[in-house]
């Protein structure tokens, strides 16, 4: 039997403040939906026959179904079958967190993932080993790279089918794991990012969003990459770490800007059309494995660009990388060894690919 | 008192509680009263919906305008309308805001910039567009606001309203208060696009969701959009996802939700609770201070009932009265 890929969909992605204070995309439910279907012609030319989705309310599945009638009526075949995880709907993050466990319970070879960094953060906390395929469709968009989402489709069923060998087909990725212990109650919150984990100055969670520089203290990446935006673009500006690098990088930052001897001000790009000068004290590499404790003491913990928990003088809050936390479809090693090895010679090409 | 980490002062955490906590109990006594039979006419309660109105209203001035709906009490309180005035319009007393010939739904004090609450769903926004045309031409940096449920959005004068203001650059804010419900019907059986995002892309203006439950959340967006349309970068479209803790109306049965599910929004969704925790937890307010203004807040609604039933009907000749206009 056809090995099984999931789908995590999110149609909540992409709809925060960054819309009025930046100029973001918001990337209508249609096209998200006509995102899916091209991935799923891609997936039907690789042999994929089936594929589990995450059930959801937004409205992209009964796009996506009118879709694969459409071609049905005209006769065509170029879609798997499409199987909704059974669960009730949320609307909220634990929707993705389920589903993923209930598709890694069911054995899928792999999650094609449709959201921003947050969606896949909430992905990876559940996937176990099974590798992630990602495609950004949110704001921010450190983590899932940026491409024409047919050959995700097609990597990923290269890569599933076994057509392409494991060593090629899959990469690790590093996280960071985030534990804050509470002073007043004792309990312990454990979260973790799969890009930057940014500690500002503001104490409440609001809109979520990062965008006031002048908040920003402390920096943490997994990669920093000068071709990405948001707070990865920043330290990737100062110091470039690589996704397949062991460790990443800490920054500091000062709110004075260049009005301080020893600051260095950085122009980057921290949000969509949005350039932000940010003064920078200090950088350092985080190597993996190593627990690091913050010098700020109260403000906020954003993860992956959205603040998420607030913490204050009493709280500890400690901050680890992990290399190798978890695996994603390496999409550019697949389809070059797809061209080396002519692995799509005779294989069908999806011809019709949108509704 | 720790430091106080929110965007606000806590004179005006203390003002966005007390006016959160009067809608709430302007609201919670309505309910009681209506049953009784006291009160004619029909009544839409915004219990459960107060960090909305508040949330926004909170960066307004008198000389901003907005355009209510049919569930309009709070959008009122918020935008400072006296509750004394409402309370007997509610009543229709004599002493209320439109002379007690308006009710519920038609509670409107143009000194306070609030154009009325409206039966006609959906009327708002063309009002407010002519309301932001006016501030706009006049140059004075005034902003409308209309309110809009997930229900009347379908409405073809929201839509066109979304339009207008897009292609003129007005200085408005679309607010979706998103309930889930349009009176029984759930959401996702009645609005085409599955997102307001979407909707508002789709008249070129950006859009955002946000947690209507949280109102920090609503605070924050709120501001940004705000400060965007009050500068002259135009309109924008809020969407607001809450919850209603009572019908659609006061009688209704509500059997179009599910089992258990009034009681799980009331116990993890009401917003006055997520303010209240938040604000005492981190050391800024104590929770003495919200239990001295919850009495006050109760002897204010309690005065301004007594008033209200104290109060002498309109008189039969007043029938004619305001209702046509000589230019």
């Amino acid at each position: 039997m056809a090995p099984v890929v999931g789908i995590v969909a999110n149609p909540v992605s992409a709809r925060d403040i960054r819309r009025v204070v930046a100029n973001a995309t918001s990337l209508q439910i249609a096209d998200r939906a006509n995102i899916l279907l091209r991935v799923l012609a891609a997936l039907h030319a690789c042999g994929i026959r089936d594929v589990l989705m995450m059930p959801e309310n937004g409205g992209i599945r009964a796009h996506v179904e009118r879709g694969m009638m459409r071609a049905r009526s005209r006769g065509e075949d170029i879609y798997p079958a499409l199987h909704t995880v059974s669960m009730p709907v949320t609307g909220t993050v634990a929707d993705t967190h389920r589903a993923t466990a209930e598709m890694r319970r069911a054995g899928v070879s792999a999650l094609v993932v449709l959201g921003g960094d947050g969606t896949h953060r909430a992905v990876a906390a559940e996937c176990g080993t099974v590798p992630i395929a990602g495609i950004s469709t949110g704001t921010n968009n450190a983590f899932p790279e940026h491409r024409e989402p047919t050959i995700t489709g097609l990597a990923t069923g290269l890569a599933v089918t076994g057509r392409v060998p494991p060593h090629i087909a899959f990469a690790a990725n590093k996280r960071i794991d985030v534990s804050l212990a509470s002073g007043t109650t004792g309990a312990t919150v454990s979260e973790m990012a799969l890009v930057d984990v940014a500690l500002v100055t503001e104490r409440y969670i609001g809109a979520r969003a990062l965008w006031r520089t002048e908040n920003f203290r402390e920096l943490y990446v997994t990669f920093a990459d000068p071709e990405v935006i948001g707070m990865s673009a920043i330290a990737g500006l100062l110091e470039p770490v690589g996704r397949d690098e062991s460790g990443g990088l800490m920054v500091r930052l000062s709110p004075d800007g260049a009005s301080r001897k020893g600051i260095t001000t950085l122009n980057a790009p921290i949000a969509p059309g949005m350039m932000a000068r940010v003064g920078v004290t200090d950088w350092r590499r985080m190597p993996a494995g190593v627990a690091f404790v913050p010098e700020v003491t109260a403000g906020s913990v954003a993860l992956d660009g959205e603040r998420e928990l607030s913490f204050s003088e009493r709280d500890r809050l400690s901050l680890t990388l992990r290399d190798d936390a978890f695996r994603t479809v390496n999409v550019a090693a697949v389809m070059r060894h797809a061209g080396q090895n002519r692995l799509l010679t005779g294989t069908p090409v999806p011809v019709t690919a949108a509704f | 008192m720790a430091q106080n980490p929110f965007p606000l002062g806590k004179d005006e955490l203390l003002k966005a509680y007390r006016t959160m906590r009067t809608i709430r109990e302007f609201e919670e006594r309505l309910h009681v009263d209506f049953a009784k039979g006291d009160i004619p006419g029909f009544v839409h309660l915004y219990a459960g919906e107060e960090a909305c109105a508040t949330g926004i209203m909170m960066h307004l001035n008198d000389n901003d305008r907005i355009a209510s709906t049919h569930r309009g009490h709070g959008h009122c309180i918020a935008k400072g309308v006296d509750v004394h005035a409402m309370m007997a319009e509610i009543y229709g007393r004599s002493t209320g805001a439109c002379r007690g010939k308006g009710g519920s739904m038609h509670i409107a004090d143009l000194s306070k910039g609030m154009m009325g609450a409206n039966g006609i769903l959906g009327a708002g926004a063309p009002l407010i567009c002519g309301a932001a045309l006016a501030a706009k031409v006049r140059g004075d940096r005034g902003v409308g606001i209309t309110f809009v449920g997930d229900g009347a959005s379908n409405q073809g004068t929201f839509l066109e309203s979304l339009n207008l203001a897009a292609v003129w650059n007005l200085p408005v804010v679309f607010v979706v208060e998103n309930n889930g419900y349009a009176e029984s019907t759930a959401m996702e059986w009645a609005v085409s696009c599955d997102s307001y995002v979407d909707r508002a892309t789709g008249f070129g203006m950006p859009g955002v969701t946000v947690d209507g439950t949280d109102f920090f959340a609503v605070y924050e967006a709120a501001g940004e959009i705000i400060r965007r349309a009050r500068d002259g970068g135009g309109p924008a479209l809020l969407e607001c996802n809450m919850v209603r803790f009572y019908g659609h109306f006061e009688g209704d049965a509500q059997t179009y939700r599910a089992k258990g599910e009034l009681e799980a929004i009331r116990a993890s969704r009401d917003c006055l609770t997520i303010l209240s925790e938040r604000v005492v937890e981190a050391g800024v307010i104590g929770r003495d201070e919200l239990q001295a203004i919850d009495r006050e807040v109760n002897a204010l609604i309690e005065d301004a009932t007594r008033a209200a039933k104290a109060a002498p009907l309109p008189a039969p000749e007043d029938l004619l009265r305001d209702v046509y206009v000589a230019y």
